[in-house]
């Protein structure tokens, strides 16, 4: 019997002492030390400048609007020097066909 | 040219005229209302729609330089070299449109400004290319020479058109193929509204050419005046 009930504990022994070690928590930190090395480290100890374009974010609206501004001021700018164009000739052929008149009638 | 026929051409050039005016209106319309917002790149994507219409419409103005200066080159016609003149300066004119719209989408898409990816690099090749013919053509009243030596210009200039639309099928690049090549598409409310875009380029370039090319025949027609005037 003695060795029934010996036999019985050693068995719940091993059972239970795996599951109890797994259930356990770990053990914090808290020594004041320990606290302040980690604080130092996460604190920056050095600025290094950003190259490339993660400098800045341009918002994708101001592009948007560029890039239909400028299809627009060069169809206008184009418009305008064909105006000018059209209105140089237009004078300069005026003028030639009134001097080539006058050369005829003389 | 007739009195009839400058009434028939003024009536065909309204018509275009109004018909594109209706098609851009519509085309805004599709592309800030109707077409939805890009899932990755948000609203920046919309530059899609003028962007790859122009760089359609430069091919139509670089096209139409190179058939004039190759008919003038046959015929000595002055009328073709007014073409060839005419369709130089539009098609430079929407190759500098793509050139700063492209950056634009890029500096949002890729982070960059620009690369020398094999699409955007011949892209310039060709806008540098029809700049030196318009340099050519700016020196003073053009002779005989120097419009053929622009007119072989232009002719070197279509060879690179084929270069920038294959250049994203067999070259390695950055440049989406969406619409080209292996790409997914486009939602189909996209689809409409670059389709609007770009029979309205297409109104527009056709529109440019002929006025310019009208203006370039009256120039034509003053140059030979004074040299008319000259020899009396």
């Amino acid at each position: 019997m003695r060795a029934l009930i010996a036999a019985l504990v050693l068995g719940c022994t091993m059972l239970i002492t795996p599951l109890a070690l797994a259930d356990s928590p770990p053990e914090p930190d808290t020594t004041d030390a320990g606290a302040q090395e980690d604080a130092a480290e996460e604190r920056a100890t050095q600025f290094v400048g950003v190259r490339g374009p993660e400098a800045e974010s341009i918002p994708g609206g101001a592009l948007l609007l560029a890039a239909y501004a400028v299809v627009w001021a060069l169809l206008f700018l184009f418009l305008l020097r064909m105006r000018g164009l059209q209105r140089q000739t237009a004078e300069e052929l005026e003028r030639l066909s009134a001097q080539i008149r006058a050369s005829e009638g003389q | 040219m007739s009195r009839t026929r400058q009434s028939g051409n003024s009536t065909v050039w309204s018509l275009v005229l109004f018909a594109t005016l209706a098609l851009f209106a519509a085309t805004l319309y599709m592309i800030f209302v109707v077409a939805p917002v890009e899932q990755q790149m948000g609203i920046v994507q919309k530059i899609f729609y003028f962007h790859v219409p122009s760089a359609y419409a430069m091919y139509i103005g670089f096209g139409v330089s190179a058939v004039g200066s190759a008919v003038y080159l046959l015929k000595r016609d002055p009328k073709w070299d007014a073409v060839g003149v005419a369709g130089a300066e539009v098609g430079t004119l929407f190759c500098l449109i793509v050139l700063l719209t492209g950056p634009l989408w890029a500096r949002k898409a890729w982070g960059v400004w620009w690369t020398w990816d094999p699409r955007l690099t011949t892209t310039l090749l060709a806008g540098m290319i029809f700049a030196a013919y318009l340099a050519l053509r700016s020196m003073g009243d053009a002779g005989e020479v120097e419009k053929r030596f622009a007119a072989g210009l232009a002719l070197f200039g279509l060879v690179d058109l084929p270069l920038i639309h294959f250049s994203v099928q067999r070259w390695r690049g950055v440049h989406p193929t969406v619409i080209t090549g292996k790409g997914g598409g486009l939602e189909s409310e996209m689809y409409w509204a670059l389709g609007l875009s770009f029979i309205a380029f297409t109104g527009l370039a056709v529109l440019l050419i002929w006025a310019r090319a009208s203006v370039e025949r009256q120039r034509e027609e003053t140059a030979r005046l004074r040299l008319e005037l000259m020899h009396r």
